[in-house]
């Protein structure tokens, strides 16, 4: 059985490496969750750009609550999902980890420095980050 | 039968955006506001990845009309890498000139990663205020004037109405906005960044909240704050910074810091 994808807010295009770790056939969906919209306080226009950004992307779009309509629409299939610091993502994807089989897939990192570099000052993170920063990486250019 | 707990919808490409916000509103029809002219149109993204100029956005990227991307709403909702506007940044302009832009990049990844270590302290303060203040001294609302647009200081309510009618302001304007909610109004710093997530089209609660507790001071060793000689010196004709009209914002940094922080201690 093919993979599902959850494409949320975070990862809006079609070339994030989460559609090559769900492997061939997988289908990719969004989900309008008003719920989520309106707790984050979401006004009209950034609807609409996220609208506009989806209407540019081959995926199935749902409108309904995010945890529930994961749980149904999934219907057994392994589920992938570009990695996010959004707490309430993490929370859901936590809790569908119990039952289903996820993954999480991060996003082509700008720099790449030890996990528990120093964060408490930008400036001391540039030093560290620096040369990977100004190192291009060998992914695709358009 | 189980009842479906979803419905599908297929989002189409309009010309205009008001034809987006129709078919949103049909979808969702709480939400409040206007359509921006700013558009999610990957074209349009395409047009400003090639003319991206590093070199000049270095020379000129403090002023409010400067060589700045617009790119940030694309970026937050991961239309875009990082990497890949690094890639051809440095492939535009080498190493060298594209320094500066490259840093501004990392900035994001700094915030993001600070996000990924510690998710739910995100409306926490970091540190303790160096203002002099503490918590309980700042406002737990945003004052009505500021959410109208109508605060009586000309620049900040240009400010306010471009955020509001457009999702996307200039960071030098943002950093005007966050100083004079927190500072001159003494508004706590996670109510502004509230009302600045409820507007941006890049409303990011790392890059965003982040960047307000570095005004605020509860992530920065002083508070960030600014004068109407600092707003006219990065404007363009477009924005009002005669003195009459910002009355509240003008004077010496000395002079504001003694009426804006009265009882903080001098830095050893
Ligand atoms: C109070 C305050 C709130 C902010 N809120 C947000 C927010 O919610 N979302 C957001 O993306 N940025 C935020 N910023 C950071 C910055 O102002 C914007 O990223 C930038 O102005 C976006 O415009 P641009 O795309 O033209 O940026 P450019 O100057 O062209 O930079 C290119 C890209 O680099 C990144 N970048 C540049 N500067 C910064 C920075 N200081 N911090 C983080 N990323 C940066 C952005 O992704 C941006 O698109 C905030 C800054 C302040 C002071």
């Amino acid at each position: 059985m093919s993979a599902m994808i959850w494409l949320h807010e975070d990862a809006l295009r079609s070339d994030h490496p989460v559609f090559k770790a769900a492997g061939e056939g997988a289908e990719a969906i969004f989900i309008w969750d008003d719920a989520y919209f309106q707790r984050e306080g979401y006004s009209l226009k950034r609807l609409v750009f996220i609208y506009e950004l989806l209407a540019d992307l081959n995926i199935t779009c749902l409108q309904g609550e995010t945890e529930q309509l994961l749980e149904s629409y999934a219907d057994g299939r392994s589920l992938f999902i570009p990695q996010t610091p959004n707490p309430l993502f993490k929370n859901i994807i936590d809790n569908l980890q119990k039952k289903h089989n996820v993954t999480t897939v991060p996003d082509i990192p700008l720099v790449i420095v030890p996990d528990d570099v120093d964060l408490r000052r930008f400036f001391r993170f540039w030093n560290k980050a620096k040369k990977s920063a100004l190192s291009p990486s060998t992914g695709p250019l358009l | 039968m189980t009842h479906n707990p979803y419905t599908t919808f297929t989002p189409v490409k309009t010309t205009k955006s008001y034809e987006s916000a129709v078919a949103v509103k049909a979808l969702s029809p709480w939400a409040d506001g206007e359509a921006s002219p700013i558009r999610g149109d990957i074209h349009q993204m395409q047009d400003v990845l090639s003319a991206l100029d590093p070199l000049s956005y270095s020379r000129t990227r403090n002023h409010l009309g400067g060589a700045v991307t617009q790119l940030s709403p694309f970026i937050r909702h991961g239309a875009l890498t990082l990497d890949h506007v690094r890639n051809l940044a440095i492939e535009r302009a080498g190493k060298k000139d594209a320094e500066k832009f490259v840093q501004q990049l990392t900035w994001r990844d700094y915030w993001q990663r600070l996000y990924r270590r510690n998710p739910d302290m995100i409306w926490d303060d970091v540190e303790a205020y160096k203002t002099g203040f503490s918590p309980n001294d700042y406002a737990d609302e945003l004052p009505e004037d500021v959410l109208n647009a109508q605060t009586g200081t000309a620049c900040i309510d240009q400010f306010l109405e471009q955020l509001m009618s457009t999702g996307w302001i200039h960071n030098h304007a943002r950093l005007y906005l966050a100083a004079y909610i927190c500072h001159w109004r003494r508004v706590k710093w996670q109510v502004g960044a509230k009302f600045f997530l409820t507007h941006l089209l890049d409303g990011d609660p790392a890059s965003n909240n982040l960047s307000w507790q570095w005004v605020a001071s509860t992530f920065s060793h002083k508070p960030y704050f600014f004068n109407l000689d600092n707003v006219a010196k990065y404007s363009g004709a477009d924005i009002n910074t005669k003195f009459n009209a910002n009355k509240d914002i003008a004077g010496s940094y000395e002079a504001l810091a003694e009426r804006l922080f009265p009882y903080m201690e001098p830095r050893r």
